[in-house]
């Protein structure tokens, strides 16, 4: 016998994209690459001048939208629905770790969000090259990469939730941080809005809920302004830190927990 | 191949959080010591939480002991080198519905380091051995209750193990596959495997272990093997007669007691001192006495003197 850890990570990793391909989430990108081909070949029609800019923000937003629901209810399922239907038990039994198992789980989820952006990115192309525009070139693909990111993000906090509480719980805590993270502003400013919230309070708030806008580089790619690969970096760097931050509370809270 | 017991419990605890405004903390095993040898066939027996799913779970690290050691194949607990040699099956299994058997299985042979030519015919055999193979290639989420406890079980064997934990390996299960699995584990010891394992279903414990432990409320009552734990009456006889009708029995004279139909033979119990009269009344009936023996509870009659509870009528 051979095997080691990635092996068996793997294993769990593809087992995981496997679960989702066959739960039929991957059939609502046949469905969006359709509307993405449609909507272009309609809004060249209907728009001067403007079909490239509204086809790429609407691909963008299109991805970013369906990437982030299908992390969120995917992710908060990954390991609460494993210990709640005790479909791990046997396996944590075997020479795979719950670390193993764990990373498996956002590995998994990981390379769902890949196939699933990078066919709706595909379906942008060809909705672009419909309505006789370029297909996007690098600028579109560092949009799309910055959003994968940030959807990696929502799952590893999916993913952190998920160990600590039911999917219901789960669901509700991941949605109301991504929801703050996307209005990180509204956050700072809120001792505008309720003056009497503690200074500390609000600056902690700011700086822990991750700031999503890091990954919105929408406008930009949609206008044509560009996109140094500097400010690609430092969200990826931020993307890495957020996300071992988070899977290692994570890892941390599913170590210990007893599963009854 | 390493040194020791298949497993050795040494002073293993755990409680649990129960209630809702009011917590507090319910112990759910105490102060467990046992030795489980290498070879042996274990039950490990006792009505409804009384500890044996928390000790399988201990033992497996799905719980966290609170108190104790414990060692697996004579490596401890924490040490995940036993991980290898060992099999599992838990108690009502949920296996992936979105998976065929085949593919389940294959996935654990995956876990355990298999190559992708062994691990098919491991699945292959595993299948045709828990009398699966025809529904090998089905989706899980149309297996019966008893389909998913046979797939647990090849699931458990994938690695050819020196050790198992059967938790309730009989459950749900229907005649034939009950016979399966008891077929499956005297084979399974054969080959030098260690079975532990718990159950509720007495008559299973009584034909196939070599050792039971008796557990309640959380604590050991008694260990060891089936002839010390099944107490031999030295003032009693079971005997066991052939070719009498139930009219015939109802003529035997009162030390005959008991007086229980097994197949075509009737099992009598009777007094030391009064074998003879009962021999001579069952040949006068045109019956014959085919065997006396020293009376011998049945495990269901010790299990329910030792977790103090009267047995079902």
């Amino acid at each position: 016998m051979s095997g080691g850890r990635t092996g068996r990570l793997l294993a769990v990793a593809l087992n995981t994209f496997r679960e989702t391909v066959r739960e039929r989430v991957l059939y609502n990108l046949i469905v969006f690459a359709i509307v993405m081909i449609l909507s272009g070949l309609l809004l060249g029609e209907l728009s001067i001048r403007q079909e490239e800019r509204i086809i790429k923000d609407v691909a963008l937003a299109a991805m970013d939208f369906f990437g982030t629901l299908i992390a969120i209810f995917m992710g908060v399922g990954l390991v609460s629905k494993e210990i709640d239907r005790r479909s791990l038990y046997p396996l944590l039994a075997k020479p795979l770790s719950r670390g193993e198992f764990f990373l498996g789980k956002f590995a998994g989820l990981g390379f769902t969000l890949f196939v699933n952006v990078a066919v709706m990115w595909v379906g942008a192309m060809v909705a672009l090259l419909l309505a006789g525009q370029g297909p996007g070139g690098l600028l579109m693909l560092k949009g799309v990469l910055a959003i994968y990111m940030g959807l990696l993000l929502v799952v590893a906090l999916a993913l952190l939730f998920s160990t600590l509480t039911s999917s219901a719980m789960a669901t509700v805590a991941t949605v109301a941080v991504v929801l703050a993270g996307r209005y990180s502003d509204v956050v700072r400013n809120m001792r505008q809005v309720v003056p009497g919230a503690p200074g500390w309070l609000v600056s902690a708030a700011y700086y822990v809920i991750p700031n999503f806008h890091n990954f919105d580089f929408k406008g930009r790619v949609a206008y044509g302004d560009p996109v140094p690969a500097g400010d690609l970096a430092w969200v990826a760097l931020y993307a890495v830190v957020y996300i071992s931050f988070l899977l290692g509370l994570g890892l941390h809270a599913f170590k210990r927990r007893d599963l009854n | 191949m390493s040194e020791g017991p298949a497993v050795a419990i040494d002073g293993l605890g755990k409680s649990f959080n129960v209630g809702f405004l009011r917590r507090r903390s319910k112990p759910a095993l105490t102060d467990l010591r046992l030795r489980v040898e290498r070879g042996e066939i274990f039950g490990y027996l006792g009505p409804n939480g009384s500890g044996k799913t928390t000790t399988i779970k201990l033992l497996v690290g799905l719980l966290h002991a609170d108190a104790g050691t414990a060692s697996i194949l004579g490596f401890p607990l924490r040490s995940r080198d036993w991980r290898r040699r060992v099999g599992f099956l838990p108690e009502n299994p949920y296996l992936y519905d979105y998976l065929t058997a085949r593919e389940y299985l294959e996935y654990v042979g995956q876990l355990f380091g298999l190559r992708p030519p062994e691990r098919r015919r491991r699945a292959g055999e595993l299948l045709e051995k828990v009398g699966m193979a025809s529904a090998a290639d089905w989706p899980m989420r149309r297996f019966s209750k008893g389909m998913l406890q046979r797939v647990g079980l090849a699931q458990a064997l994938v690695n050819q193990p020196e050790l198992v934990f059967l938790d309730e390996p009989m459950s749900g299960l229907d005649p034939v596959g009950r016979r399966l699995v008891r077929d499956l584990i005297v084979a399974l010891k054969a080959q030098g495997c260690t079975v532990f394992f718990s159950t509720h279903i007495l008559p299973d414990a009584e034909a196939l272990c070599d050792r039971v432990a008796l557990l309640r409320e959380g604590r050991l009552v008694e260990v060891g093997p089936l002839s010390q734990v099944l107490r031999v009456d030295p003032s009693h006889l079971e005997v066991l007669a052939a070719g009498l009708g139930a009219d015939a029995v109802a003529r035997l004279p009162e030390a005959a007691g008991g007086r229980v139909p097994v197949g075509d033979r009737w099992r009598l119990e009777v007094a030391v001192g009064q074998l003879g009269t009962v021999a001579t009344a069952i040949e006068r009936e045109g019956g014959r006495v085919l065997s006396a023996n020293p009376a011998r509870q049945t495990l269901e009659e010790a299990f329910f003197r030792e977790v103090g509870e009267a047995p079902p009528s």
